[in-house]
């Protein structure tokens, strides 16, 4: 606590903030609120209820109107802060409404009526987390499978990835071969080809191969990737060539060199390509879009699209599911973000 | 336990040839050590002979067995690499029980034998330790512990030493040594410097850019150097060099003229000068601990020599000279000497120690009688 206070604090200047520690303050304030405003507003908007999303002007904080329990009336009734005819004002539960006459109880002497414009009074709110957003949202949908099929999905995709992507990182930068260049820039020139150009490629390959509505047809065309091969091949580099004569001395076969000596040493890279995959399979729309059409298969991130309807969308649903969706990916990012910041770095790429 | 044969074996890297044609037979149990120049390309023939590098031409043999086509992990052999080459990422124990489990050995005997070779390098409290975790003489004892527990045909060495401050490489020297005595295995060492090679080796093979200059024991080549480049890369401080020419010479003798005397000497080398023929340009070569300072006690050739500086160690005293027309000349005496820099004294060149070489490219050696 000490240390995040010390950290917070820092200046320049000893004894008096100099001004450029003002200017870098306002300015990590600015980049604060521009990356961490939208996420804070959305996190705050999925615990409002309907009601107070549609509420204009927005509020920043969740409110919902209080309720009391009323002797006769099943329901709770709201309660509102009324000025009655004589120029009081009290707190009194609404019984009905009819056009813009109010009907009004004393929640503590319920049998007298008040008839007041409904412009006299104003509802009384408080802070108030709309959890249900939350808990009936997984009633609601078939929230498991969908998250299923993304945990599945990202899982599986980026753990093919990893071995591939490995194994040719280790082929290009530990053996000498001819054309290795050649395959070495044929396969980083395809960092220049736009994937929405091979969209209708891929999906005619997918479809030929039967995988259209399979979980696999979203994930064979993602798992080799130019940018791992790149960056793990970049970080193998770095590790000694005498190294593996040492292990081929050890007797070691050149498949249990890669997984017993390079594939640990690597670990900062891996861990680099796995959070990328991570993110980047997570966080994919466009071609679980294309291959998934069937809602038993579709992706967290295909199901959220699925919420905005035609005519209306279930706003308050949506955002709790966008919610938890970031949650995961939030997670991976917090606990490896060191491992993503040594590993680019020692991988010489940006 | 494997002797080695090397036949005609050389190495090409496209149009340049890094080993030319070498010949060498290493017989079971002996310590031989490549020494020569940095680039002579001796830790090439090394990992050719390990099977890292390929054979261009000529044969690789292990105990009478071609092992051109055998893959470094068969060949049974073991090395210990410059930068120790220790996995970074396992403790002392796993990097020593790498290569066993590689063989498929079972754990018990693994464990034994690991037990077995840390104690002999005592390693015994350090096996739960990381490569990073020890200083440079303990990785070094790890390299060669992991080369030892696969009880390893030949060892080979890549300039193991060279990553050690000198206190450690005096005393590593001694282990190395050591374990030879007490494994009896075949060792084959790589280095550049000619004082490990002199107080290791059985034999020494000279390289120079990918030929082998001489082969022999340390005296042989300490005393019958078969050419200059031999005589000057073996010795500390190296052997002094002055140029002459053959003044006379038949099947027992050779007079010299040096260029630093003017005139003929008196006393001829005792070397076959049958090859020599007169007014050929010779060099003669005079260790620095051979030369006399004052009146000779043997047969020798005297001239004058120029201090320019003097190092008095007590035990012993270096004198840098200049002979002649600005020719180098040092020179080791034993004890103190009363001289000062500027003064001139006179040198005495003992003929039985004097070595002569033709002025040539090679520079081969007149044989001695």
């Amino acid at each position: 606590m000490a240390r995040l206070v010390a950290f917070l604090s820092a200046q320049r200047g000893r004894a008096r903030a100099d001004w450029t520690d003002w200017v870098s303050y306002a300015y990590l304030l600015l980049g604060l609120l521009l990356m961490f405003g939208p996420v804070l507003w959305l996190v705050l908007s999925s615990f409002k209820s309907p009601a107070a999303l549609n509420e204009f002007p927005p509020q920043l904080l969740p409110y919902g109107q209080k309720t009391v329990i009323v002797a006769g009336h099943e329901k709770p009734l709201p309660l509102f802060s009324a000025t009655l005819p004589d120029g009081t004002t009290r707190e009194l539960a609404e019984v009905r409404r009819i056009g813009i006459q109010a009907t009004l109880v004393d929640p503590a002497a319920p049998e007298e009526e008040y008839k007041v414009n409904i412009r006299d009074r104003k509802p009384v709110r408080h802070f108030e987390l709309a959890t249900s957003n939350y808990t009936e949202v997984f009633g609601k949908f078939s929230f498991g499978t969908y998250l299923w099929n993304t945990v599945f999905i990202t899982v599986i995709a980026t753990l093919i990835t990893l071995l591939f992507n490995a194994m040719a990182a280790f082929a290009l930068s530990k053996y000498r071969f001819g054309g290795r260049d050649a395959v070495f820039v044929l396969i980083i020139s395809t960092l220049m080809i736009p994937p929405t150009i091979i969209l209708v490629p891929n999906f005619l390959v997918v479809s030929e191969l039967g995988l259209l509505n399979s979980l696999w047809g979203v994930i064979w065309p993602a798992v080799a990737t130019p940018t791992g091969v790149f960056l793990l091949r970049q970080y193998m580099l770095t590790i000694p060539d005498e190294l593996l004569d040492a292990a081929r001395m050890d007797h070691a076969s050149e498949w249990r060199i890669f997984w017993r000596i390079v594939l640990p040493l690597s670990a900062p890279a891996l861990a680099v390509l796995a959070i990328f995959s991570v993110m980047w399979r997570w966080n994919d729309f466009l071609w679980p879009l294309i291959v998934l059409s069937r809602s038993e298969k579709f992706t967290l991130q295909l199901a959220l699209n699925a919420f905005q309807g035609e005519l209306t969308t279930e706003w308050h649903y949506l955002l709790a599911m966008t919610v938890i969706t970031l949650l995961p990916v939030t997670l991976v990012f917090a606990f490896l973000q060191r491992h993503i910041t040594t590993g680019i770095a020692s991988a010489g790429v940006k | 336990m494997a002797s080695l044969r090397l036949q005609n074996v050389g190495k090409r890297y496209g149009a340049t040839t890094v080993i030319h044609s070498i010949d060498l037979d290493v017989p079971d149990g002996e310590f031989v050590v490549f020494v020569g120049p940095s680039g002579c390309g001796k830790s090439t023939l090394l990992r050719m002979i390990a099977g890292l590098e390929d054979v261009t031409s000529g044969e690789v043999g292990i105990d009478g067995k071609r092992v051109n086509e055998i893959s470094a992990a068969q060949r049974g052999l073991a090395m210990v690499f410059q930068s120790y080459a220790l996995y970074p990422h396992m403790s002392v124990y796993q990097n020593l029980a790498f290569g066993l489990e590689n063989l498929r050995t079972p754990r018990v005997e693994i464990d034994a034998k690991v037990q077995g070779a840390a104690r002999m390098l005592r390693l015994d409290a350090l096996l739960e330790r990381r490569p990073t975790q020890l200083s440079g003489g303990q990785r070094q004892r790890v390299a060669i512990g992991r080369a030892i527990v696969r009880d390893p045909t030949i060892f080979l060495f890549d300039e193991p030493l060279s990553n050690l401050d000198a206190e450690l490489r005096v005393q590593m020297r001694a282990e190395i040594t050591a374990l030879h005595k007490r494994l009896g295995t075949t060792m084959i060492y790589v280095t550049h410097d000619q004082v490990e090679a002199m107080t290791m080796a059985d034999r020494i093979v000279v390289l120079r850019a990918g030929k082998v200059e001489q082969v022999g024991t340390p005296l042989e080549l300490y005393n019958h150097p078969a050419n200059r480049f031999v005589a000057g890369f073996i010795g500390s401080p190296q052997m002094n060099f002055l140029n002459g020419r053959v003044a006379g010479a038949d099947a027992e003798r050779i007079r010299v003229a040096l260029d630093a005397m003017g005139s003929a000497a008196a006393e001829a080398l005792p070397l076959r000068g049958a090859s020599a023929s007169p007014e050929q340009a010779v060099v003669l070569g005079i260790r620095p601990e051979h030369i006399g300072l004052g009146a000779a006690t043997a047969p020798s050739l005297s001239l004058p020599a120029k201090i320019d500086r003097i190092e008095q160690l007590g035990a012993s005293s270096f004198l840098y000279c200049t002979v002649g027309a600005g020719e180098r000349l040092t020179v080791h005496v034993a004890g103190q000497v009363p001289h000062v820099s500027g003064e001139t004294v006179t040198v005495t060149l003992p003929v039985a120690d004097s070595h002569l070489f033709a002025a040539t490219e090679g520079g081969a050696a007149f044989p001695r009688r």
